[in-house]
């Protein structure tokens, strides 16, 4: 991938932008070849390989903005579209927030985000290891009839973002990861569990083998599992299911939510929200982070932000137009078009998930959940599950079909136990931790 | 867009390593959006999505690439990324008939060569805004946001199918937050389809944001959720996103090839209670989720995916119908040229049964009303799935009596069907603004009810007791 082809992408669109009559603009590029296997019962299901193109383009006129996102690069679609999107500040109230930001940078430390052998290896050698991933998972317990398939993907790419006040730079980026879904015959019922590892280095990579048994693991210690009574009782969220009560956490304490009253966080900066044990941090500067980059969707440095200390709520996340809005700095948060997360995590604590269990007397542990609307303004939390019943500090049996509830502002004063197994194989992530009461809902 | 003659050459030098059969699908997207915050436009958008993917297929096994380069040499390499599918299973065989391009019946309305004054749809924005916040002093933020979307695919296969679909689709959703100091509660409602923004002016964004601006200060004022196992009355129109989650997605056919969906081999065996019948039907005017031809060519169908609790069939597309000895059921659809078919639902919903809603509600001692819904998932391998209630209530002795804050609803797919206890005589196709994901892909969908008794499931709320 070539950075500098990348950078003149998006400086050809900045002068379009302006001979349409665009006063500022900032334009981001990426280049990304995709790789995605797909192996299945000892053959490829599916081999998917690309290289794709992305421009981004935000132009202001007169205190207005509008956005352009295209895939058409040839000299008359991006006139065209430059020009639409040129055309569409008009219709757009002047707004004194909006603009370029005031800061722009990077500092050139290298954050690690390339691995160079990803681009190198055979594809044949990742075709291999799908289908060895697929292999492993059948070989690993009898009990594993099916898949819905075992997967190798990469991406090799560069990130170019460059604006009229002469800001231009860019970085390159890899991503790969190996997932696999093995399906287990329990008695008639068909048990389907997935889990995957993801990183910017093939060698940060969890091994095929630990993949292929923590995914058959996931399907078969379900086997049996039964629907709970309803109660009131402390529940652990296992890593990956704890890292999507992240994902809501981040939506609280972003700043584009918090502006039009969509957060449950919404005027409570400096307030006293979660336990001691609730230290949340977004951290751009991640040595090899798949949420890391050296500067933000504005080209912001990113940097690393404490969001609650000891429970205490220290900041929301701003780009440049809700923090002028709120009256803030830019946390280096932009995406180009909104908000997000650089490395968003909770911070681990010293006990091992057996720890935590050993020390619940009664409660439940939850391993998967499914459902996804959180509403945020009030921060009500309530998702489908399933995992284990732990009784006198150990696991006593599977349940499933139930669901857990809550309030978020109650869930995280409630924190009481945090784990030490974080591991960072997406940007937003957390270990385990236990809610001191939640209601389960089952029979 | 390209040359019929482009295609021709791409679709022959896919399958020039071997193939079952190959498909090149070209696409030319324009989305125009404008969305408002604090009462003014706050920011407008243009999108363009041009580009090619080509296919093969050998087999159970596809090879896909894509490029968003239409230059020769560009297509002639996705080509060849594409056949390298076929070094690694046992080739077949197909030729590339020459290509006749179809013409297509339209069910969307609209005018292919419409144009838009931009004024129209900030006046859409304005007047939801302005309904929202005059409807309630409690209504504290209005976001609203209004999508005009065109969508050209031209599709050739290599049977010699060539067709090209233009396809509209607009969207006005309007979300309000109201807060009285101590909660918040918000509301979300949205419409639209596949025609133009004419449509707004029956469908207007006063309805809509009123009813916003009602489901948020029912919201506000909701208790909290109870918890445990109670009677459910589904709301007509959209409880059809429990069929979507339930049943819908376990009769894709992917997963019924693989045998990794609980409803595999099971056609002519009863999933359902008698009550329930289900269809899907990609061909429905206006809807959402219809096409005129679905992202393989094959023009959408009505599938009666169950009948009286009979399971009748699955939702196909042509790699899946293939490999099962069938006909394509035209579901097959893609997010984009990025992205390879699956087999997806198109519109799905129940048609009337006998009862009405009034007997429904006397019928029910202690359950929830789940009038709206804000979305749902499931797993298809054991069937558990999920619905999350836009706005619901408490029901007590045949009334309701009050509001309660959005739960999830947890159920399993065949154990709720066989627990349908009443079929309302009130079918109709909810308000259009569901979008379906699976497998990384997003695509708009429509779905139908009418009210539909449910005579126990698990409802996710914290009220123990």
């Amino acid at each position: 991938m070539d950075e500098s082809a990348a950078i003149d992408l998006a400086q050809h669109a900045l002068e379009a932008a302006r001979s349409c009559g665009a006063q500022s603009a900032e334009a981001a590029v990426s280049i990304a070849r995709r790789l995605h296997v797909e192996a299945r019962e000892n053959a490829v299901a599916r081999l998917e390989g690309s290289t794709a193109k992305g421009l981004l383009l935000r132009v202001f006129r007169d205190g207005r903005r509008a956005t352009l996102a295209t895939s058409d690069f040839s000299a008359d679609g991006v006139a065209d579209a430059v020009r639409r999107a040129v055309a569409h500040t008009q219709l757009v109230a002047a707004d004194e927030f909006a603009g370029l930001p005031d800061r722009v940078g990077t500092d050139g430390e290298n954050l690690s985000l390339c691995d160079p052998g990803i681009a190198q290896r055979d594809s044949l050698e990742k075709i291999d290891e799908a289908l060895r991933l697929e292999r492993l998972i059948r070989d690993a317990d009898a009990r594993v009839v099916n898949s819905s398939g075992s997967h190798y993907t990469d991406a090799v790419a560069v990130t170019a973002l460059a604006n009229t006040n002469g800001f231009a730079a860019a970085y390159a980026w890899t991503r790969v990861g190996r997932s696999t879904g093995p399906v287990a015959l329990d008695n008639g019922v068909k048990r389907i569990a997935h889990y995957g590892t993801a990183a910017r280095h093939a060698r940060d990579l969890e091994g095929l083998e630990a993949v292929a048994t923590a995914a058959v693991r996931r399907a078969v210690d379900l086997f049996g599992a039964r629907k709970p009574p309803t109660m009131r009782v402390p529940v652990i969220f296992e890593r990956d299911v704890a890292a999507s009560i992240l994902d809501d956490v981040f939506a609280a304490a972003s700043s584009a939510n918090v502006a039009v009253a969509n957060s449950w966080l919404t005027g409570r900066v400096g307030n006293k929200i979660g336990s001691d044990l609730v230290s949340v941090v977004d951290d751009g500067r991640l040595i090899a982070g798949l949420g890391s980059a050296p500067f933000d969707g504005e080209g912001v440095p990113t940097r690393r932000t404490p969001v609650f200390e000891r429970g205490v709520l220290q900041t929301f996340l701003y780009d440049t137009y809700y923090a002028r809005k709120l009256g803030a700095a830019s946390t280096g948060n932009s995406t180009g078009g909104g908000v997000g997360p650089s490395n968003f995590y909770l911070e681990p604590g010293s006990l091992t998930l057996a720890e935590v269990i050993a020390a619940t007397p009664l409660g439940v542990l939850v391993v998967d959940t499914i459902g996804f609307a959180t509403e945020h303004a009030s921060g009500t939390y309530s998702r489908g599950a399933r995992g284990f019943f732990i009784e006198g500090g150990e696991i006593a049996y599977p349940i499933d079909e139930f669901t857990v509830a809550g309030q978020y502002a109650e869930m995280l004063a409630g924190v009481d136990a945090v784990a030490n197994d974080l591991r960072f194989d997406a940007a937003v992530v957390a270990p385990s931790f236990r809610v001191a009461e939640m209601t389960v809902s089952g029979n | 867009m390209l040359d019929e003659s482009v295609f021709a050459e791409l679709v022959g030098r896919a399958l020039r390593r071997g193939g079952d059969f190959a498909d090149v699908f070209c696409e030319h997207r324009r989305t125009l959006s404008y969305r408002l915050q604090d009462g003014r436009i706050h920011d407008a958008s243009y999108g363009v999505t041009l580009g090619v993917g080509v296919r093969v297929v050998v087999g159970e096994s596809a090879g896909y690439a894509y490029s968003d380069d239409l230059g020769d040499d560009a297509l002639k390499a996705t080509a060849d990324a594409a056949s390298l599918i076929a070094r690694s299973a046992p080739a077949g065989q197909a030729g590339c008939s020459a290509l006749r391009a179809e013409g297509v019946a339209s069910l969307y309305h609209r005018d292919p060569a419409e144009s838009v004054n931009p004024e129209r749809y900030v006046a859409l924005l304005d007047r939801a805004d302005a309904t929202a916040r005059r409807c309630d002093s409690r209504v504290v933020a209005v976001n609203a946001q209004v999508v005009d979307d065109v969508q050209d695919v031209w599709i050739a296969t290599s049977e010699g199918r060539f067709v090209f679909d233009r396809r509209p689709l607009v969207t006005l959703g309007v979300q309000v937050v109201a807060s009285d100091k101590k909660e918040r509660g918000s509301g979300y409602v949205g419409d639209g389809g596949r025609t133009s923004i004419d449509y707004f002016d029956r469908e207007t964004p006063e309805a809509l944001a009123s009813e916003a601006a009602r489901i948020a200060t029912v919201n506000l004022i909701a208790s909290p959720a109870p918890a445990g196992e109670m009677e459910m009355i589904v709301g007509a129109g959209g409880g059809g996103v429990l069929l979507h989650e339930a049943v819908g997605h376990g009769l894709e056919s992917d997963f019924n090839r693989r045998g990794t969906s609980l409803y595999s081999g099971r056609v002519g065996e009863p999933v359902a209670s008698d009550l329930v019948t289900i269809y899907d039907d990609g061909n429905l005017e206006q809807e959402r989720g219809s096409l005129n031809v679905d992202d393989e060519g094959v023009p959408g169908q009505h599938k009666v995916l169950v009948e009286n609790g009979v399971l009748r069939g699955y939702m196909q597309d042509r790699l899946n119908a293939r490999l099962m000895g069938v006909e394509s059921t035209g579901s097959g659809r893609r997010q984009s040229f990025r992205f390879a078919p699956q087999p997806r639902m198109c519109n799905t919903y129940m048609p009337d049964g006998e009862s009405c809603f009034e007997e429904i509600l006397a019928s029910t001692r202690r359950g929830i009303y789940a009038k709206s819904f804000a979305g749902g998932q499931v797993e298809i391998s054991k069937g558990d799935f999920v619905f999350m209630v836009g706005e619901g209530y408490l029901v007590e002795n045949g009334r309701i009596t009050a509001p309660v804050r959005n739960a999830t609803i947890i159920g399993n797919g065949p154990d709720a069907m066989r627990k349908v206890v009443a079929v309302g005589s009130d079918s109709r196709l909810a308000r259009r603004h569901y979008t379906c994901g699976k497998g990384g892909q997003y695509v708009p969908v429509g779905v139908g009810m009418p009210t539909v008794k449910i005579s126990s499931i698990t409802v996710g709320g914290t009220q123990h007791g």
